[in-house]
């Protein structure tokens, strides 16, 4: 049986948090955001981190599974991203005129991602995706842009919601918003707006938290391009979660289509602070054209870590390694909930699972089975897709199905 | 949507979602106060008297009053006395005291609008824009916050109905119930089917999602804009659960219950 985590000073600290920073933790990884239901079961603040492990302020353990919400995939501290990282920042990292690291870099994307003539980066995925459709307009001329209902791009204002604090009506009203999956009503869309279409925004499959996450539809995405391509219209890739845990060459390559822009930030450089936008010629020139930077975006040390992770994941191909314990841990909490007499969802792809336990609907069951997971040291969140690392060893896995079992002969007490 | 001259320039509302908020959270809580408050169930326990009123481009609802007990119904077919308003704005201006009512029927039963209907509606600004003063009172204090709660589930069921920031939000809920709680006694369900809001004015026994203020003072304090809710669940203070979605969403819509009711 494991030991039942004490979050003594993870509260304190928070206390302390909110008197000075607004909700104590801002962002995605506040506890208000619906991903630490409830919020005693979870820890708040971490201490350090180390492969696929991370130590909370109250000296708690965990196998983390949200992997910083992404970014580490090779597994925190990784020895060969950091110690090019620390070579180069020796040497220079924010400087007047960029280091040559940052061509090198762009060169690797260009010769790994499949769709990639180009790169041009930045420090985090909302820079991106609010470039990629930037760059849309400014190659269409052309407003509209079409979503999928349960994406996530971002937290620019044209990324929310008109019903969001701080959103004006004008800010998203050339936002579509269409089904996931729905090509009919795509269709219909450029059919109505024909010639008004600047770009298609997609994640590779959706996301969306609070239900089984869904994979594209066969020859979805084919149509998707084939209808972009026929209306002169810019097919963009948010690759921001999923990239390189599906593909190396990119998502669009995974599921057989290519992507005009796409964009990656998360696992490009193993939690060093850089994103990038890739994409194919003919919009070169239009991205040239735009006024689009920041202070810390030609930094040469992300660079040189992006360089050494991207280096590493084509070696060991990560994709093909992710899917495979992902797999294993998969078809492990399944068995391990069926034993228990429960119907446990693993949805999207192993690498970056979505967990529901389906025999409640209210999704309150789950959120206490998480909660007991989370309290014995496997960091799941009640409400999110997870993420899997390489330095997830078979021991963890073991681990961490043991610690499931316990969690479920707990919620049925 | 209309832009509001004045203070509220930068903000939108609309005067016809404030008509729906006015009539059946503001009037619609008669019933609510003449349960809590002995004064005000005084001044209908011998009344036997419907008041419609009807807005144009608006709302139509009636409120009973018969015996002590106050409730309200849809649509104004079968009241005995009827307030028509050209538009919702003239029905706002009644709210507000800038415009004076005229029935259409029920000339006879004038007196109880000029005098029982007069005194209580004066009785609920007392709570719900409650003094200081008067809060110190626990009692007090409590029948307020419960008003307020009431009020306020209403409102976010209005807007969500009928205003265009609200429909958006309730566009994304899913159908069932979500229960708004204080403690362990006190409640609301807003009840959703197909993106259309209803309230339920008791604690509903089964719901997909819920928010709880650990207490009615901090529920009290939320209520009045010193604590943000956000803040409040990562303290513990407020607790959410179930289908978060729902609560994700009539959150938004509670943002914009302050711009309706300031």
């Amino acid at each position: 049986m494991h030991k039942i985590n004490d979050y003594s000073k993870s509260r304190e600290y928070f206390e302390r948090a909110s008197k000075v920073i607004p909700s104590g933790i801002y962002g995605h990884q506040g506890p208000a955001e619906g991903c630490y239901i409830p919020v005693e079961a979870f820890p708040f603040f971490s201490e350090k981190a180390q492969g696929t492990y991370f130590w909370d302020v109250d000296g708690n353990k965990f196998i983390d599974y949200m992997c910083a919400y992404g970014p580490n995939i090779l597994g925190y501290n990784d020895s060969d991203v950091d110690a090019a990282a620390a070579a180069q920042r020796k040497i220079g990292d924010c400087i007047t005129a960029p280091s040559t690291k940052m061509i090198e870099f762009a060169e690797l994307l260009v010769d790994t991602v499949a769709t990639a003539d180009w790169s041009f980066f930045a420090k985090n995925g909302n820079d991106v995706t609010t470039m990629a459709v930037m760059a849309s307009r400014a190659y269409t001329h052309r407003k509209k842009i079409i979503f999928f209902k349960g994406y996530y791009h971002g937290v620019s204002p044209w990324t929310q919601k008109i019903d969001y604090a701080g959103i004006i009506e004008e800010d998203v009203c050339n936002n579509i918003y269409l089904q996931w999956n729905d090509f009919d009503a795509i269709q219909a869309t450029f059919d109505k707006y024909k010639g008004e279409i600047a770009a298609v925004i997609g994640q590779p499959y959706m996301h969306g938290n609070f239900k089984d996450n869904t994979l594209p539809e066969k020859d979805f995405w084919q149509k998707v391009r084939k209808l972009c391509t026929d209306n002169d219209t810019i097919l963009i890739i948010d690759d921001v979660r999923a990239g390189f845990r599906l593909d190396i060459a990119g998502s669009d390559h995974y599921f057989g289509f290519e992507a005009d822009l796409i964009c990656f930030c998360k696992a490009l450089a193993n939690g060093y602070n850089v994103s990038a936008l890739c994409g194919k010629n003919f919009l070169k020139n239009a991205v040239s054209s735009m006024s689009y930077t920041g202070s810390y975006w030609l930094s040469a040390v992300p660079f040189a870590a992006g360089i050494a992770c991207i280096t590493k994941m084509r070696e060991q191909n990560i994709p093909k390694l992710l899917n495979e314990k992902g797999t294993k841990l998969k078809e492990g909490l399944i068995n391990t909930a069926k034993k228990h007499g429960y119907d446990l969802h693993v949805s999207g792809a192993a690498s970056l699972f979505y967990l529901r336990l389906a025999d409640d609907p209210t999704l309150m069951l789950h959120q206490k089975w998480i909660a007991e997971c989370v309290k014995r040291g496997v960091f799941f969140t009640s409400h999110h897709n997870h993420f899997v690392n390489a330095a997830l060893s078979d021991e963890d896995i073991a681990e961490t199905i043991e610690i499931a079992d316990e969690a479920f002969t707990e919620i049925k007490k | 949507m209309n832009v509001i001259t004045g203070k509220e320039e930068i903000y939108m509302k609309d005067s016809r979602t404030l008509a729906f908020i006015n009539l059946y959270a503001i009037l619609g809580n008669l019933s609510r106060l003449c349960e809590l408050v002995p004064e005000a169930r005084k001044l209908i326990e011998n009344e036997n008297v419907s008041l419609g009123i009807q807005v144009k481009n608006g709302p139509a609802a009636t409120l009973c009053f018969n015996n002590g007990v106050c409730t309200i119904e849809d649509g104004v077919d079968n009241c005995n006395i009827k307030l028509p308003f050209s538009s919702p704005e003239k029905f706002n201006g009644m709210i507000d005291g800038t415009v004076k009512p005229f029935p259409s029927k029920g000339f006879t039963k004038i007196g109880f609008l000029l005098n029982t209907f007069t005194k209580l509606t004066d009785i609920l600004p007392k709570y719900l824009k409650a003094s200081e003063e008067d809060l110190k009172n626990e009692e007090f204090f409590k029948t307020s916050t419960i008003l307020m709660l009431h009020v306020i589930a209403e409102a976010i069921a209005q807007i969500g109905n009928e205003d265009k920031v609200g429909k958006a939000s309730a566009s994304y809920i899913d159908d069932g119930i979500a229960k708004l709680g204080i403690g362990d006694e006190l409640g609301v369900g807003i009840e959703v089917k197909d993106h259309r809001l209803k309230v339920i004015h008791t604690m509903p026994d089964k719901y997909l999602s819920y928010m709880r203020f650990n207490d009615i003072s901090l529920a009290r304090d939320l209520f009045d804009g010193k604590v943000n809710a956000v803040a409040a669940v990562g303290l513990g203070q407020v607790r959410i659960g179930g289908m978060i979605s729902q609560i994700d969403n009539i959150n938004r819509i509670l943002d914009r219950v302050a711009l309706y009711l300031a």
